[in-house]
């Protein structure tokens, strides 16, 4: 009797660790199918010219002075750099209000064969917290 | 005497005051000795008075546009309207510190005044730690971060705040995600205490006790969360509320294990015993989250378009953390070795208990996939290149967990505790005809979605589910007492821990309505329009009928109005000259309950022309008024009396739903 219900309740364990590690082992593939399909490296213009490749990438860099508006302000041209490296970056969509020569951006996107890194998403780095701290330069 | 020597002397005070309350509670809990623990505590509370001190002549000197304080100077200038100078009390990093460490103080004071029931150990131990949290803050602000330093020159006015933050959703939202934040450290410090003095000697009350506080925490966060994304939706112009930024992203985290928490402590009650080790593991890693969040925002380890919060406090709030998380992990191990928990009886797996922890299953693993969302470039970094997931990636690991969540949702509240029967699959068949119902309804409506065919016929089932639990409700109730809103409103009323959670039910089923329908529906057109040409989107045709110019304070305002029917828009793009001429849009919303129109000026042209981006965002209004029924029905739900109060009388008792 007590045999069987000590049988029962290992029986019991397992079937529960049997569920816990597949429902564990789902969720890791979930995340890691869905890592592999969206990530995308995060670097600078120095590291993306040192390792060009044909994935998306998101690429942090200044606005240069060079900015060229036109479609009614939803198509930009302009030069990003960090430091003495630059690249030309085509962009269509939202510009964020903040947006100008001197900000730091992050373009996602990717460079076409024009040489030109062709953005799909702009985003401006928030100035500051609560102050105006204006960009310089 | 100047601002700055007071309210440094208040810091000081209260960090003495609390060290020596950590100290006098830890001697108190350890020699079990009640007037030791009363000096500790008042010794808290003295300390709670002086941070409240600091914050007021922090408060005044900004109203009174005191520029001897560099705190001053920087975040507030003489323009500014009244209440934005007030939010610069937390607006800026060391005034949000001393902001954290007001709260900390304001819950622990109010949390220990309510504990004298739970014996002497627990309410001293817990005071220790709440004492010892409010040291650190009070430590970084008295030593490295000081709201109070002083300016060599006292300039004439101050820096001000940037424009795009000059808004009354920027008011609201940082305090409620900040006192999210830091109203998670009690209902953690409690659970530590009971772990430290045995939970036996305070009689499962502190379970009460903390869930009370773990409540408080979830609906602060919740606040947060939904006044945030209702800021981003109406100021920032991307016609979306949820980017899955970095920053929003830890803002989730310690929601999602509090959810889970919540729910747990209802099966707590119900048997205590059962899920006592889950819960205080999910109460401390709520708070460890929380801790987590602060140093990700704070330190700039991760990329993130918000980077307002970056300091040099980085590294502080890293060892805070780690103080924390060795602290628990210590903790739990000890307990775990010296009390194995007892087993009671396992309920069966389709059970409420089983969908209970199926919920709590999801939720975390939707922490768990957002948590390494935001870790992945910290991990690659360390590694070779850093790496980032974005919004894709979010969308296709949550969209399953969601579906799994409303399912359960839809059919789990009908399981009866502890063991299924035979008849509960008979009353599987009205959430069944809802998902069958609403699947056709669509179907022959055209739509062809796969969002809105997985998730609105889930929710169906959910809604069906509580009204139909409301609809048995009632018919019992009014055997009872006669007409049928009487028979509502006092069973409602009577049972408000049932029907709180069915109305938290249906809020969170509206809420996932509305992400689904803005999701799977949203259009977006870019137009450029001269004066008297129009537009059409969605059925909606908007008519442009011209720009004008305005002089509004310190900035200028280049406003363009168009009508649709008898509703008009006026987008705008707001310059400021005393910033260097920034920009910033204003957007305008036509909010229906079926659709937003929303609209936003991104140019200007020759000849009084305008550029605009037009969305109609579907059911963006479910998304608020479901959030509002969640937090509603959460807290209406958890403030109830204790179960064993309401049994006794015939109308309260739980509904006999699958016995007949």
């Amino acid at each position: 009797m007590s045999v069987s219900v000590r049988a029962t309740a290992l029986l019991g364990r397992w079937r529960w660790l049997l569920l816990g590690l597949t429902v564990v082992g789902l969720l890791g593939y979930l995340i890691y199918s869905a890592t592999g399909t969206s990530a995308e490296y995060y670097e600078t213009i120095n590291e993306m010219k040192a390792h060009p490749s044909d994935r998306e990438a998101r690429v942090l860099g200044v606005v240069q002075d060079d900015v060229v508006r036109s479609d009614g302000g939803l198509h930009i041209r302009f030069t990003a750099a960090e430091g003495s490296s630059t690249i030309p970056v085509d962009y269509t969509g939202t510009v964020p209000d903040i947006f100008r020569p001197g900000i730091q951006v992050v373009v996602a996107g990717k460079v076409g064969s024009d040489g030109v890194f062709h953005a799909r998403t702009l985003q401006t780095k928030c100035p500051s917290r609560f102050s105006t701290a204006s960009p310089s330069g | 005497m100047s601002a700055a020597i007071l309210g440094a002397a208040f810091l000081l005070t209260a960090l003495v005051l609390d060290l020596s309350s950590g100290v006098l509670a830890l001697t108190a809990g350890v020699r079990r000795d009640p007037l030791l623990a009363r000096v500790a505590r008042r010794a808290f509370y003295a300390g709670a008075t002086g941070v409240v001190g600091a914050s007021a002549v922090l408060l005044y000197a900004l109203l009174s546009h005191d520029f001897s304080l560099a705190y001053v100077v920087e975040h507030s200038d003489r323009s500014l309207a009244t209440p934005l100078v007030a939010a610069a009390f937390y607006g800026g990093q060391e005034g949000s510190l001393l902001y954290w460490a007001l709260l900390l103080s304001l819950l622990g004071a109010a949390s220990l005044a309510a504990a004298p029931r739970l014996g002497t150990r627990l309410p001293a131990y817990a005071n220790a730690i709440l004492a010892g949290l409010a040291g650190f803050f009070l430590l970084v602000l008295v030593f490295v971060s000081s709201p109070f330093d002083v300016l060599p020159i006292v300039p004439g006015d101050g820096l001000g705040l940037t424009p795009v933050l000059r808004d009354g959703g920027m008011l609201v939202h940082p305090p409620f995600l900040l006192a999210g934040y830091s109203s998670f450290a009690v209902p953690f410090s409690f659970a530590m205490a009971a772990l430290w003095a045995g939970e036996e000697a305070a009689g499962g009350e502190w379970i009460r006790h903390t869930r009370r506080f773990a409540l408080l925490a979830w609906a602060l966060q919740s606040t947060g969360l939904v006044l945030g994304m209702w800021w981003a939706y109406h100021v920032l112009g991307w016609g979306g509320y949820w980017g899955w930024d970095p920053v929003e992203n830890v803002a989730l985290l310690p929601w999602l294990v509090t959810t889970a928490y919540l729910h747990t402590a209802l099966v707590q009650e119900r048997a205590p015993g059962q899920l006592r080790a889950w819960g205080f593991g999910l109460v401390i890693a709520a708070f460890l989250l929380s801790v987590f969040g602060t140093f990700i925002v704070r330190s700039g380890v991760v990329p993130s378009v918000h980077t307002f919060a970056v300091s040099p406090l980085g590294p502080w709030f890293f060892g805070f953390f780690l103080i924390c998380l060795a602290a628990s992990l210590v903790t739990l191990a000890r307990a775990g070795r010296s009390a194995p928990a007892p087993q009671p009886a396992s309920p069966a797996a389709v059970s409420r208990e089983g969908t209970f922890l199926a919920q709590n299953g999801i939720l975390l693993a939707l922490a768990a996939a957002v948590l390494w969302g935001v870790l992945l470039p910290l991990l690659s970094g360390l590694t070779g290149r850093q790496l980032v997931v974005g919004q894709d990636y979010y969308e296709r690991v949550s969209a399953p967990l969601f579906l799994l969540l409303l399912a359960l949702l839809g059919f789990g509240p009908l399981l009866p505790w502890q063991r299924a029967g035979q008849t509960w699959l008979r009353t599987l068949r009205w959430p069944l005809a809802a998902i069958m119902l609403t699947l056709t309804l669509l179907l022959a409506a055209g739509v062809r979605q796969g969002t809105a065919l997985l998730t609105l016929p889930l929710a169906a089932a959910g809604l069906a589910t509580c009204g139909l639990e409301y609809a048995r409700g009632t018919l019992q109730a009014r055997r009872l007492a006669g007409r049928w809103p009487v028979a509502f409103v006092r069973l409602a009323a009577r049972n408000r821990r049932r029907y709180g959670a069915y109305l938290a039910h249906v809020g969170f089923l509206v809420l996932v309505i509305g992400i689904a329908g803005s999701h799977a529906w949203q259009q977006q057109q870019d137009v450029q329009l001269k004066p008297g040409q129009s537009m059409t989107l969605a059925g909606h045709h908007l008519t442009y009928l011209g720009t004008r110019e305005e002089q509004q304070g310190d900035h200028t305002a280049l406003i363009a109005r168009l009508s649709a029917g008898t509703a008009i828009y006026e987008p705008s793009r707001l310059t400021y000259p005393g910033l260097g001429d920034q920009v910033v849009s204003r957007v305008a919303i036509d909010s229906g309950v079926l659709d937003d129109v929303y609209v936003v000026l991104t140019g200007t042209s020759a000849g009084d022309g305008v550029s605009l981006r037009v969305f109609v965002n579907p059911l963006v209004s479910w998304v608020w008024v479901g959030a509002s029924l969640l937090v509603t029905g959460m807290v209406l739900g958890h403030l109830s009396l204790p179960l064993g109060a309401r049994q006794n009388s015939p109308a309260l008792r739980p509904v006999p739903a699958r016995t007949t």
